[in-house]
């Protein structure tokens, strides 16, 4: 098959040599242009103050790190740095740096940029960033030293398993940036109104323009590092474009009109775009479980609200989202393929751990599946103590008042309001009256994150492939831990189990060890059900049909190898 | 009249301090603040959250920001921006052009279309001509803008000819200049005619209403039975009086001019005031929000006293009072 591609490569390009004078040392695959929408303009420039993925998809192209995550295997494996040695068994690292790096205004790259981007950024108590909570080890910040130019050692205060995937951070350079560091002026450089060459990195573009609300403009950077197999310089795409579509259907009609080359399916847009596949000349790839997840969670916060002197919600409520069986009951309860079938458009797969599937090694596929089974979920239900007394359909509790919970989700997420009233209906079924209430997402993450005055709530995090870093949702003291936020010690014996495995998880380095320890993580996560997962989607993009080397994979996306992607048919 | 002007400004201030006071308390009585959209990210620690805020210094009771904010608007400063990092002056100064250049270009297009149309509709009263306008305006009433959007997009995009939202196209920057000039010129058609139907719609039902009035009253009558010619009767004499009305709506049409386009610019992709206001209202980008909140402000008040002034200027009666 791969061969066949090659072929087909090399028999288009061998048809359109003559017509594409764009020519690098004789090599046709250079020039053009890579078109994408992006829902907003980024915010900054700036890698190291980024918040959103309309910064970082931009700044991802201009800057890079020590290491880079391969798409197939997930594991780290060198980038700026060409290999590394690990010391005194996990706490001490020292890393090797290509030689052959500049940054794309000319400026060699060294130890120094490392140090420094560490030392005087990253741990810099004056820049709010947000990668600096991945990379501490139990809050210490690494010690980063230069070794001579081309190597740098780090030393931890203790084990850091996810060290490796860390250094993907990216590397920023000193030589633009010590002035400014020193007149304190970082938190306002690299904004949206500087000077586009001034944005200087090591990655395969750099930015060329940006017109806010329309357009950004990349192009490529004549000093990138990479070559291909053949020794050219790298990447092959003259630059690369970012317009700005705020409403996903105008960017569906621009994609049908060949305005942008790339378009991230929703559900329902599959029945739109699949028909017109030959004719428009594009292609849809499946490629799997998306990491996104989607859940319903209950409130399980019983400590004393200072201000009340009470619980933050109904005793009576928090005694049945304490009980496993309750949680276990509407888990039964959810028709997850009818979730799939009209949320998602068929699109999708039944989830019911942590972890997505397409998150490869650290993924249990053994853990238990909650499949659609009212019986069981009335059995439960019964177990409990709950029965319909006054034979009005609605199940009652104990003291004979009726089963039914508020539940909340931010209104402005389609597919969780959908999920909602769907689950409304689903818990119906069972006896269990569900208030269904879309709140604004602000007042949502008050209640989660100070408040806690909620029953149950539907949300999602963008899931990972390391498990470490959802940390702050699975330790009991996290503040992401939101069915019962920064617990002083334990609730529960399954989240005291949980704790202490997080706590080996970081500290273990055999990647075999590990793995053992997340899934049981992931047992407990399912057995338990602090989280119900409902429906992960499928990611599905479409893509022009007129890219080489193409090779989308749900972890990276279609354009992970963007370096290498080069236009076969240049249409000038 | 000039009195009058001033009289206007000294009322215009208290207000514009007022609406300032209402929307800063009110923006910041819904719940949480601009970095509550971080609180759900896994791998940012709360630690950074407090940093930030207190870097913002939203920690501060509301009622001081607020005058921390104003003693800041006495010096022309609007502050920075929470997502953008940079002056809000900067952030609208953009925007707030390309919102103009559309809704002029709107308003320019409803006036020369309407006033012809709706004359046409009045002096051809109940024959064919004025049926067909009739029936047209009241299926483009009835069009919400949204959908009329979406509608005219669709068209666009079966016939192929101009281009689906945005601004400008993606090669924007390798164009010449006079190219350049058309390629903006073809996004602007689209969200333009949205905007614009509408008013004309509504526009032409009013041109033809008064017009229609004036051509039954009295003094027409009489200026007919002086052997005054039909077509000056109705163009120098009844066009005159017919017009005033349509003055205050032209002064309206103005002060909207900042904050009418908003749906339109959200579906057609119009980098705009609208969706930037959209998204600022809802992440709670406070000083953001009062920036554009004070333009719009001074667009109202000064679009109101606009229209009455070019009412003082066409109407005689208004100048004595």
């Amino acid at each position: 098959m791969k061969f066949l591609v090659l072929l087909l490569i090399l028999f288009t390009s061998c048809a359109n040599g003559e017509k594409s004078l764009e020519v690098e040392r004789g090599n046709t695959r250079y020039g053009g242009y890579l078109a994408f929408a992006s829902v907003s303009d980024p915010k900054s420039f700036n890698p190291v103050l980024a918040k959103e993925t309309s910064t970082t998809s931009i700044t991802g192209l201009i800057f890079e790190g020590l290491t880079r995550v391969n798409v197939y295997t997930k594991e780290a494996e060198p980038n700026l740095a060409k290999s590394w040695q690990i010391k005194r068994g996990g706490k001490e690292w020292v890393f090797y740096l290509r030689e052959d790096v500049k940054w794309n205004d000319g400026v060699p790259f060294s130890a120094d940029d490392v140090v420094f981007t560490f030392n005087s950024l990253i741990y810099n108590s004056k820049i709010p960033s947000s990668a600096s909570d991945v990379l501490k080890v139990d809050g210490e910040p690494f010690k980063v030293e230069k070794i001579d130019d081309y190597s740098v050692r780090f030393t931890l205060s203790s084990n850091y398993a996810p060290f490796l995937m860390a250094m993907g951070t990216d590397i920023l350079p000193k030589h633009i940036l010590a002035d400014v560091v020193k007149a304190d002026k970082f938190n306002s450089f690299w904004t949206l109104d500087s000077t586009p060459s001034g944005i200087v990195g090591t990655g395969p573009f750099k930015l060329s323009r940006y017109i806010p609300g329309q357009l950004v403009e990349l192009v490529r950077n004549e000093h990138y590092w990479k070559k291909d197999k053949d020794g050219n310089s790298l990447p092959y795409l003259k630059g690369v474009r970012f317009l700005v579509v705020p409403n996903s259907d105008t960017a569906l009609l621009k994609f049908l009109d060949s305005e942008i080359d790339y378009y991230s399916l929703r559900g329902e847009d599959y029945a739109i775009l699949k028909p017109e596949e030959k004719s428009k000349g594009f292609k849809i790839y499946e490629v799997g479980p998306a990491f996104g997840s989607s859940f319903i969670t209950f409130n399980q916060n019983n400590s004393i609200n200072p201000k009340t002197q009470e619980t933050y919600i109904d005793k009576r409520k928090l005694e049945w989202f304490r009980d496993r069986r309750f949680r276990e009951a509407v888990s039964y309860a959810l028709d997850r393929s009818s979730i799939i079938d009209i949320v998602l458009n068929g699109f999708g797969y039944p989830q019911s751990g942590p972890l997505s599937p397409s998150s490869g090694y650290f993924y249990n596929s053994n853990i238990e599946e909650h499949g659609y089974d009212l019986d069981r979920a009335k059995e439960l239900l019964s177990d409990i103590g709950f029965s319909d007394i006054d034979s009005d359909g609605i199940l009652e509790d104990k003291s004979g008042e009726d089963v039914s919970f508020n539940l909340f989700t931010n209104a402005e997420n389609n597919v969780r309001v959908k999920i909602a009233e769907l689950i409304k209906e689903d818990l119906i079924n069972v006896g269990i009256k569900v208030n269904f209430l879309p709140l604004e997402f602000n007042n949502l993450v008050t209640k989660l994150s100070s408040s806690y005055d909620w029953e149950a709530i539907i949300l999602g995090f963008t899931g990972g492939i390391e498990p470490h870093f959802s940390s702050n949702i699975w330790l009991s003291s996290g503040h992401l831990h939101i069915w019962y936020p920064k617990q002083e010690r334990p609730a529960t014996s399954w989240e005291a189990e949980i704790d202490k495995l997080f706590k080996d998880g970081v500290q273990a380095l055999g990647r075999k060890k590990r793995k053992s320890i997340y899934d049981s993580w992931q047992e407990i996560a399912s057995r338990e059900l602090p989280l119900i997962y409902t429906a992960i989607p499928e990611s599905i993009f479409a893509v022009r049909d007129k890219f080489g080397n193409l090779d989308p994979n749900p972890y990276g996306g279609v354009f992970h190898n963007i370096e290498e992607i080069y236009i076969i048919n240049k249409e000038e | 009249m000039l009195i009058y002007i001033l009289k206007r400004f000294l009322i215009a201030l208290p207000l514009i301090l007022v609406i300032s006071l209402v929307a800063f308390l009110f923006i910041n009585l819904t719940p949480g603040n601009f970095f509550n959209q971080m609180r759900l990210n896994p791998q940012i620690s709360e630690e950074t959250i407090e940093k930030y805020i207190e870097l913002y210094q939203l920690d501060k009771p509301v009622l001081m920001q607020y005058f921390a904010w104003l003693k800041r608007i006495i010096h022309l400063d609007f502050g920075y921006s929470f997502a953008y990092n940079i002056p809000v002056a900067k952030v609208l100064g953009t925007r707030v052009l390309n919102t103009l250049l559309l809704t002029l270009s709107s308003l320019f297009f409803t006036w020369l279309v309407a006033l012809p149309l709706g004359i046409v509709a009045a002096v051809k009263v109940d024959r064919a001509w004025d049926r067909l306008i009739s029936f047209l305006s009241y299926v483009l009433l009835s069009i919400p803008t949204f959908f009329m959007a979406f509608l005219l997009l669709y068209f666009a995009y079966l016939a192929g000819i101009l281009p689906l939202g945005g601004m400008v196209s993606a090669n924007f920057t390798e164009l010449s200049l006079f190219f350049k000039i058309l390629d903006l010129f073809k996004h602007l058609i689209i969200p333009t005619l949205v905007i614009s139907l509408g008013a004309i719609a509504s526009l032409v039902r009013i041109m033809r209403g008064n017009l229609l009035e004036v051509l039954r009253s009295n003094y027409i009558l009489a200026l007919r039975a002086r052997g005054i010619s039909e077509k000056r009767v109705t163009y120098v004499h009844a066009l005159r009086s017919a017009i005033n009305p349509l003055i205050t709506i032209f002064g309206y049409q103005i002060s909207g001019l900042l904050s009418g386009a908003a749906l339109t610019e959200i579906i057609c992709n119009w980098p705009g005031l609208g969706s930037l206001m959209l998204s600022a209202v809802r992440s709670q980008d406070i000083y953001l929000v009062m920036g554009s909140m004070l333009v719009s402000s001074v667009m109202l008040i000064g679009g109101n006293l606009i229209a009455d002034i070019l009412l003082g200027f066409a109407d005689p009666r208004i100048r004595v009072k």
